[in-house]
């Protein structure tokens, strides 16, 4: 189980004598369970990518821990990246060579055996029917087939925590479906999965459990039916833009 | 850990070794460039002496007031050039003047009014050659010209000698080398030894650092553009492996292209030949010995790693690759001037040219080139390029933990 405990990031922005500290993620706590697909949800800017990069282990929380069940990322680092699979939503891989070899090269990073490797190869591949462009240079894929080699490359190591930064952003919807089904079918085989988006209509269709994150706090927590009785309204987007929008333009009164 | 880094540096060889782009720019180009430009400047060069020579140029010659009968032997001696001679009068000096300064004519010779006297004399009188020294044919014609009267100086002082009934033995004291033997006792192939001394460890160093800069700066703020290295991060490989990785591929790219660089100025120096003409054993084949070679290894390499880890620095410090290049320029030149600068350091180079890192390093490679290097230059060079290199390798990789440098946007 992932469970993210009163998480702050601070950062200090500006030159010597201008310094100004600029709190990305405040006192942020959730978790995650297995077989459960958990949404975080906000605007850009709202600490969601600081969040994600501190539960990889990419960056230390000023305060507050991450940890995933008896692990935490400040004292077991190497444990929770063997645990993890991180997607970045700016990743671009280089276009140089073929998903297969890239998926080789993690492979090997991972500390995996080459029939282990081949194994996860196939498996993934045929899941997110990869298998018509393996061995073409990653320049010559679409967006779409870019995306599903970002996916296979993050869980080579067969995670049991998938923690995916905006995974259908830029998507068309048919590989946007793709990639939300392969979620869909890696939560029901048991794996712990954490998302990212602004996309409200793949959230609600997606996830079990959701998080607002505005300007790096939480504003709402729990089930879709939760976060809806709460604020009295019929619509995820309505109680979003009524934490992002300026007060009342969404017409929701939130429960505070 | 080693490991981690040799999977590391495999993918980043694969990369740089199997793309045709760089694999032209890191090998193929150092290879033929340097024999390419001096085959050009040699074929260039024998074009333009023969041109010169074979060109007619015009003389003009101004023969000076009160000289009748004594401007004939200069008109004779100009005449027997290959030049066109052409007697101008006083009111057309200024004319002529302008037409060699644009290139019209070649040279203006003016003799002094009532040189004769002066002759009779035996007084030393000035004569005035006006020549264009940007234009080739002007100075050639000049020289020609010069050496023609200076001959004819000779004949004069001849007749003068001998007109007082004196022979003109006396004016012969010795000569200095004039038997047909090798007075040159430049060891055989020193002397392009020299040449490739002074050149070769100033390409070495730009190639090293070009090569390290194509390959570097994409290999680390390249893959933080990309978001490529937040992957690597989240894997189970340590930082240090990974900076390692990246840094041997970076000085194996920077060696590659200088071995080629190496080998294209070999091949190069048979144009030197050609370029500095017949001149004995010194200027004949060069060749090294293995311990020279293996001299050439012990400096190259460490030199290799300490350039690879400039570059590394910056491009762990750069937001992307575009910065990575704007922050490396000023590096870049400075590097150059250090290469000029040792190519002017002179046989005995200044003692903090020598304790310099990359400096010292261009200056033992010089001498290995030229067969007088010292072990105990060599390990100074090398030991400071090992220690420079450490401290900066620690650098980096205290940045490959610092979010701050690492995830900069």
């Amino acid at each position: 189980m992932l469970r993210v405990e009163d998480l702050t990031k601070v950062y200090e922005k500006g030159g010597r004598g201008r310094k100004e500290t600029v709190r990305a993620v405040d006192d942020v706590s959730f978790d995650c369970n297995p077989g459960e697909i958990f949404g975080l949800l906000g605007p850009n800017g709202a600490g969601k990518t600081t969040t994600l990069r501190c539960i990889s282990t990419l960056i230390k929380p000023t305060s507050g821990n991450v940890y995933i069940d008896r692990y935490n990322v400040l004292e077991h680092e190497k444990t929770i990246r063997s645990r993890i699979g991180f997607l970045t939503s700016d990743m671009k891989l280089d276009g140089f060579f073929t998903p297969g070899y890239m998926m080789d090269y993690f492979g090997s990073l991972n500390k995996m055996a080459k029939e282990e490797i081949g194994r996860m190869k196939d498996l993934l591949f045929n899941e997110l029917q990869m298998n018509d462009f393996v061995d073409k240079k990653i320049d010559k894929l679409s967006t779409g087939m870019k995306q599903k080699t970002a996916i296979a490359i993050s869980l080579i190591h067969d995670p049991e925590v998938i923690v995916f930064d905006e995974p259908t952003n830029g998507l068309d919807v048919i590989t946007s479906k793709s990639v939300t089904d392969f979620l869909r079918k890696q939560a029901g085989n048991g794996k712990t999965v954490l998302i990212s988006t602004h996309i409200m209509s793949i959230a609600e269709k997606l996830c079990s459990r959701f998080g607002i994150l505005v300007k790096g706090e939480i504003k709402e927590l729990g089930t879709l039916k939760q976060i809806l009785d709460r604020n009295s309204t019929d619509s995820l987007e309505d109680v979003f833009f009524g934490y992002v929008l300026p007060e009342g333009g969404s017409g929701v009164g939130h429960a505070q | 850990m080693l490991s981690d880094s040799m999977i590391i540096l495999r993918k980043e060889l694969k990369r740089i070794f199997t793309d045709r782009r760089s694999l032209f720019f890191l090998v193929v180009l150092p290879l033929v460039m340097l024999p390419a430009m001096y085959s050009v400047m040699a074929k260039m060069g024998e074009v333009k002496d023969s041109d010169i020579a074979s060109f007619r140029s015009t003389i003009c010659l101004y023969e000076g007031e009160g000289n009748s009968g004594f401007t004939t032997p200069f008109i004779q001696t100009l005449s027997e050039l290959n030049t066109n001679l052409r007697l101008v009068e006083r009111d057309e000096l200024d004319a002529v003047k302008q037409s060699i300064t644009g290139r019209e004519q070649e040279l203006l010779i003016v003799l002094p009014d009532h040189f004769g006297e002066s002759l009779e004399a035996c007084e030393t009188f000035d004569i005035s050659a006006f020549y264009n020294s940007t234009a080739d044919y002007s100075v050639y014609a000049y020289e020609q010209s010069q050496q023609a009267l200076l001959t004819l100086t000779d004949e004069i002082v001849r007749e003068r000698i001998t007109g007082r009934g004196i022979c003109d033995d006396v004016l012969s004291v010795f000569t200095i080398n004039g038997s047909m033997q090798e007075y040159d006792l430049a060891p055989e192939g020193s002397v392009i030894g020299k040449v490739i001394g002074i050149l070769l460890p100033f390409f070495i160093l730009i190639y090293l650092f070009a090569n390290s800069m194509k390959v570097g700066l994409d290999s680390v703020a390249g893959e933080k553009e990309r978001g490529t290295l937040a992957i690597q991060l989240v894997n189970q490989v340590d930082r240090l492996s990974i900076v390692i990785g990246k840094m041997l591929s970076v000085m194996m790219a920077a060696v590659v292209g200088a071995a080629s660089s190496v080998i294209g100025l070999i091949i190069a120096s048979r144009y030197f030949i050609s370029m500095f003409g017949d001149a004995g054993p010194a200027m004949s084949g060069y060749s090294m010995s293995t311990l020279s070679i293996l001299q050439f290894a012990i400096v190259t390499i460490p030199l290799a790693v300490l350039v690879a880890s400039i570059v590394l620095i910056v491009s762990t410090y750069a937001r992307n690759a575009k910065e990575g290049q704007g922050m490396i320029m000023p590096i870049y030149f400075a590097v150059m001037i250090m290469g000029i600068a040792s190519m002017q350091a002179g046989d005995v180079a200044p003692v903090w040219m020598r304790s310099t890192p990359i400096f010292n390093s261009l200056i033992v490679l010089k001498s290995i080139f030229m067969h007088d290097a010292a072990w105990g230059s060599i390990m100074t060079a090398v030991l400071s390029s090992v220690v420079v290199s450490a401290v900066i390798i620690y650098l980096t990789l205290r940045m490959f933990s610092n979010e701050k440098i690492l995830f900069r946007i």
